[in-house]
């Protein structure tokens, strides 16, 4: 059988970086990150929320193959700071914002589970 | 009502009005794409505060069991539903069949479909007491693999008579049902897990038909995997959202028209009651537009379709579903997706720190 190993859409291959950063040289402030065996449940999140800091000038992913499991994140910022530090600062605010999710999601389902009892 | 016809007050009306509704038009749906973004629009501040974010967020359940549960959350962008729902689907591990030792297969059920539609039996057991099995290990240790036999053999029913066709009385042990599959623990699996909480999560799963002198004798090992892998491993049955319907009635409909326009909507939508003015006369009314297919049969109507309804969804309220296949129940399985996702972010992060 041909069918590639099942864990090649999440361990690197040997040698492989997880994030790939490539400055984008026609453009000031502007950077592109290869990101390897992640997809559009995390691409889409970030860009959603690098969009949403208005020191952030563009934000865009793409995944450039079904079959290659990676993503490819171009990010321009203002001079205000670069854009490693958008993406880092929209990770953080992506885990605030998850933990924050996760902890009413815990208290609601407790709450209903009282209210059934 | 095309893009043309709908009218504005202003142009603030308008602006709040793609910011947080989607319109459901005859041919189209309108505002489709976001626009909330920093700096677009004049007079909002779209920048991103966890100050903000905490008063917008709620999360309301609707329902809730072992298996299925619904539940609203609101103040979210659309890729956060879209990132649990991917995760749910293939990111949560949970165990099933992998491999399928096959010693006597005399049924006429092929050993390569009954080996797929073994693998495909769910399976009640704890996915986060196991490993992942280690690639090229085909043995197995307690940690990471469960055991189960299946020993079925047709034979005749001895009580049969002449007069019988039923396949009931005439055999015995015809149908290979999961409750025919017996778990052998391994190891310390025996203390650690409890028999009742290990095995097929239901006991009528018919597997395959046989004939008397048909027998099975399988050895059967479940791993833990990712539905990224195969299907199979996926802990929901499925998990979706949709955006909550809004109907709004523009002008009063009356008599047979407000009972057509009650058709054109799921029950429970439109309501008819007493017209204000009396004299019998039957009015519409919105009950409840949550439960709304948004079918816009509506249009349909030529009376009905200017400017008597607006069908809009609202742009951050997700309705959620989860509906889970039983290993996990579904409150268990979200806060599985939450771990996962603040995981992969944070992976991410410790990487971009590291790197620079």
């Amino acid at each position: 059988m041909n069918a590639p190993p099942s864990f090649e859409s999440f361990l690197l291959f040997e040698g492989e970086k997880k994030i790939v950063v490539e400055q984008d040289t026609k453009v000031p402030n502007a950077a592109i990150f290869t990101v390897n065996k992640e997809d559009h449940t995390l691409g889409n999140m970030i860009r959603c929320q690098l969009l949403k800091d208005p020191n952030v000038l563009f934000a865009g992913y793409k995944q450039p193959h079904p079959l290659e499991h990676k993503f490819i994140l171009r990010i321009q910022s203002t001079p205000a700071y670069s854009p490693q530090d958008a993406l880092m600062n929209a990770i953080t605010d992506l885990i605030s914002e998850l933990s924050l999710l996760e902890e009413r999601f815990r208290d609601a389902v407790r709450e209903k589970r009282e209210g059934l009892e | 009502m095309s893009k043309s016809k709908i009218k504005y007050s202003s142009s603030k009306q308008f602006i709040e009005e793609s910011r947080n509704e989607l319109v459901l038009t005859e041919f189209e749906v309108l505002n489709a794409e976001a626009t909330n973004f920093p700096g677009n629009h004049y007079g909002y501040d779209d920048t991103w505060t966890l100050e903000k974010f905490k008063k917008k967020l709620k999360i309301n359940i609707i329902r809730i069991d072992n298996l299925e549960m619904e539940f609203d959350i609101i103040g979210v962008d659309p890729a956060v539903p879209n990132a649990f729902r991917r995760i749910l689907l293939s990111d949560i591990p949970t165990m099933a069949f992998d491999r399928v030792f096959m010693f006597n297969n005399t049924s006429i059920i092929q050993d390569e479909v009954l080996a797929h539609r073994l693998g495909l039996i769910p399976l009640k057991a704890d996915p986060r007491l196991f490993e992942f099995r280690r690639e090229g290990d085909e043995e197995g240790t307690p940690e990471d693999t469960l055991e189960f036999e299946l020993k079925v053999k047709c034979s005749w029913n001895p009580s049969r008579t002449k007069d019988h066709t039923n396949p009931e009385d005439l055999y015995r042990d015809f149908r290979v049902l999961t409750s025919h599959m017996k778990w052998i623990p391994l190891g310390g699996q025996k203390d650690l897990l409890n028999s009742d909480a290990v095995g097929p999560v239901y006991d009528d799963i018919l597997i395959a038909k046989m004939r008397p002198g048909h027998e099975l004798d399988i050895k059967l090992h479940a791993l833990k995997g990712t539905g990224r892998d195969h299907a199979k491993f996926s802990p929901v049955a499925t998990a979706f959202y949709r955006l909550l319907p809004q109907v709004k009635l523009l002008r009063e409909v009356e008599g047979e028209a407000a009972e057509r326009l009650q058709k054109c909507f799921s029950p429970g939508v439109i309501d008819l009651v007493d017209a204000p003015s009396g004299g019998g006369k039957k009015i519409a009314k919105v009950n409840d537009a949550r439960y709304d297919i948004c079918s816009r049969n509506v249009f349909r109507h030529e009376d009905l379709k200017e400017d008597t309804v607006k069908l809009t969804r609202a742009r951050d309220h997700f309705i959620f579903y989860i509906e889970s296949t039983g290993a996990l129940p579904p409150e268990v399985l979200f806060v599985e997706a939450a771990k996962i996702l603040s995981q992969k972010c944070r992976v991410f992060l410790d990487e971009l720190k590291s790197g620079l």
